[in-house]
């Protein structure tokens, strides 16, 4: 199993009301699925999601990733968990303005120590395999939203990560360039293997691209359909 | 994270916002060239006050006297050097406190005699022993006329910061030389106008020596002599005069009332001192005291050292053979003491600065990172840790700080060279001698860099430290 949720819940506390945005989930994904978690906002499916990447820790419950307890692990084995088993794909692509492609693709595997020489051609392979080969040296302002959002998969899949976890990857694009990028998610699903969790408020893209579509509400599971 | 990222990642961070970051420098190299002129200006006056009594010549001259607990015995036995004790002050006489108590619980102290130079000659670092010899003297040149005091200056002092740089004229050509050097004070009694124009002229020097010395001239007797007992001693003594080239003038006092010189207007070469020294005849009772024939002894003797480091050294040594021993060392650790409290009140003024400058770094600190939160968020959200997040800051903050460390080292140097030669000035025209008041030592310069660097650390710690404790689920939500 890449994820096993058991009883997880996650509570905030505002002002003197608690809110539970993630209310005693339990779920489980396997190795190569494709899931998606399909919810209207404050359904909690962004807080699971953070869970899972290790961004946020839970109040209560056990979330296995790769068999490892992420409840259990100090910020500095998150960190190293955020580096090597999952890759995050944001819907406002998150590239860094003053950095080019090639240094926002490279920048994980600065973290995880990846020698210069070997980070900067493993880059520039990236962004030939998203499609941007010619684009290595464009900064964010220079690109389209879907190269962007390209260059943001790359950098998500820059320290080989099993797990791609994507949250509204298409929000902020047109049609035609949401097709391109969920193609892409397609194909690293199906070609490459990667086990993607894919958040979204869409239920036809969902339905369309997912193995599976978790509907959450109020913080807990409302459906699980496998397609 | 390898080291050299984290350096790229935070250097490019400071060529990102150019301005801010020159502006944080320049208020931090303001604050180091404060704190380093002021240091700087600290050091050279110490430079300046100790590097005079170098030049003198004393640092490395230690006085040694007689292990003879002075008092009685001093005052009326042996040569009865009455005058050369007076001039040194009670030094002589009164040895410190935890010196006494030993030396009157010796029966018998050692003799400062030649055999005594001869051992304190051979102790190591010791380059040169000579006695301390002034003769009181009567000195004619035409219509000048004074009492005064003679002082023998061995050959080896030719190389002293005193007779290095002379007023006028040279140096005795050798120790039996018939020549004397004038200080200039004297030079300016003699003649106000021309002082230098004495040289070559000759000066009669004229003492009361006993009839007992042979080779001496007809005796004259002394009108000026005071309290005579004895009319049988005054006609044991008679006056003679000897002619004296004056080779030179000496412009400083050298070592002034210590290691054995000043306190003379006529010096002499050493032999001619020694010679006349033995047979002068100081006062009426020390001619009736004296015992004609003895050993020769003195009541001071001036040792110099290879090195002025060796000073202290040497000086415990000669006092192991029983001998008193003063040095301007002593002296001079109150000096000292004083320097650092000046260094540290001009330290705590040039700080002020410096820690102004530390608040704007840790303001550009907070500002950068407060503009850069989603940045820190995204940098977190794909794998840096918290310690990566820190230490990107704090080379951020180090680099801002050693910038301005390196511009603020050549900015308190061009403004302490601006200073010094805009004082220097005003020196010469008072009739001072110019010199560095600001010395910038390779200690300074890195203590200034090491200290900048230090205080962007400090500043830097608790903005990196609020950038790396970032939520970052929060910070990617921020603008």
């Amino acid at each position: 199993m890449v994820l096993v949720a058991r009883n997880l819940s996650k509570h905030y506390t505002m002002g003197a009301s608690v809110v539970r945005a993630l209310d005693d989930v339990s779920l489980t994904v396997a190795e190569g699925e494709f899931v998606g978690l399909l919810g209207t906002s404050g359904s909690g499916k962004s807080t699971l999601l953070n869970l899972i990447a290790g961004l946020d820790q839970a109040t209560a419950g056990e979330l296995l990733v790769f068999g490892d307890d992420l409840a259990k692990m100090s910020s500095e084995t998150l960190s190293r968990h955020r580096q090597k088993n999952v890759g995050i794909i944001f819907q406002s692509f998150n590239l860094i303005s003053t950095m080019t492609a090639a240094e926002n693709v490279a920048l994980s595997m600065m973290f995880a120590g990846v020698p210069r020489a070997e980070r900067e051609r493993s880059a520039s392979d990236l962004l030939t395999a998203v499609g941007l080969g010619g684009r290595q040296t464009h900064r964010p302002k220079e690109l389209s939203g879907g190269e962007q959002q390209r260059v943001a998969i790359a950098r998500a899949l820059s320290n080989t990560p099993r797990l791609l976890l994507a949250d509204e990857p298409t929000g902020n694009l047109d049609s035609r360039t949401s097709k391109e990028i969920m193609a892409l998610l397609k194909d690293l699903n199906e070609r490459d293997g990667k086990t993607v969790i894919m958040v979204t408020h869409d239920a036809d893209l969902a339905k369309r691209y997912a193995h599976r579509i978790i509907t959450m509400l109020d913080g807990k599971v409302l459906s699980e359909v496998t397609a | 994270m390898i080291i050299s990222d984290t350096l790229r990642l935070a250097l490019g961070n400071v060529r990102q916002s150019k301005l801010r970051t020159f502006l944080t420098t320049m208020g931090v190299s303001i604050g180091i060239a404060s704190l380093a002129g002021m240091v700087s200006l600290g050091v050279g006056l110490q430079d300046q006050f100790v590097g005079r009594f170098m030049q003198a010549g004393v640092f490395d001259a230690i006085t040694v006297s007689s292990g003879n607990n002075g008092g009685l015995p001093a005052l009326l036995g042996g040569r009865g050097r009455g005058r050369g004790r007076a001039g040194r002050g009670g030094r002589a006489g009164n040895p410190p406190v935890e010196g006494a108590a030993p030396e009157t619980a010796r029966p018998e102290p050692p003799a400062l005699d030649e055999a005594a130079m001869t051992a304190i000659k051979g102790l190591p670092n010791v380059k040169d022993v000579f006695p301390n010899i002034r003769v009181p003297l009567q000195m004619h040149l035409g219509e000048f006329e004074e009492l005064g005091t003679a002082m023998g200056v061995p050959m080896s002092a030719k190389d002293e910061g005193a007779f290095r740089t002379m007023s006028a004229g040279a140096f005795f050509a050798n120790d039996t030389d018939d020549s004397c050097l004038l200080s200039l004070d004297m030079a300016k009694r003699i003649n106000e106008t021309d002082p230098k124009s004495l040289v070559g002229r000759t000066l009669t020097l004229s003492y009361t020596a006993s009839t007992a010395t042979p080779g001496a001239p007809a005796p004259t007797p002394m009108p000026t002599m005071p309290g005579m007992p004895n009319l049988g001693a005054l006609l044991q003594m008679k006056r003679v005069d000897r002619t004296y080239r004056i080779a030179g003038v000496v412009e400083r006092e050298p070592g002034a009332g210590l290691g054995g010189f000043g306190f003379a207007n006529v010096m002499i070469p050493l032999s001619k001192a020694m010679e006349i020294d033995g047979q002068v005849v100081r006062s009426a009772q020390a001619l009736l005291t004296e015992a004609p024939t003895k050993t020769k002894t003195y009541t001071s003797v001036t040792v110099k050292v290879t090195k002025a480091q060796f000073t202290e050294d040497v000086e415990d040594k000669i006092k192991g053979l029983g001998f008193q021993a003063f040095s301007i060392n002593d002296a001079l650790q109150g000096a000292k003491r004083a320097f650092i409290i000046l260094d540290l009140v001009l330290s705590l003024i040039g700080s002020i600065a410096l820690a102004v400058s530390s608040l704007g770094i840790m303001n550009t600190m907070v500002m950068s990172i407060l503009e850069r939160t989603r940045e820190i968020g995204v940098m977190k959200a794909i794998g840096a840790s918290d310690s990566d997040i820190r230490r990107i800051f704090l080379v951020e903050a180090s680099a801002i700080g050693v910038l301005g460390g390196v511009a603020g080292i050549i900015l308190g140097w061009v403004v302490g060279r601006a200073i010094n030669f805009g004082a220097n000035i005003y020196i010469v025209r008072q009739g001072g001698e110019a010199g560095n008041l600001f010395s910038l030592p390779w200690w300074l310069i890195a203590g200034a860099l090491a200290f900048s660097w230090l205080v962007s650390l400090v500043a830097g710690s608790y903005p990196a430290n609020r950038a790396a404790k970032l939520n970052p689920i929060q910070a990617l939500r921020h603008d």
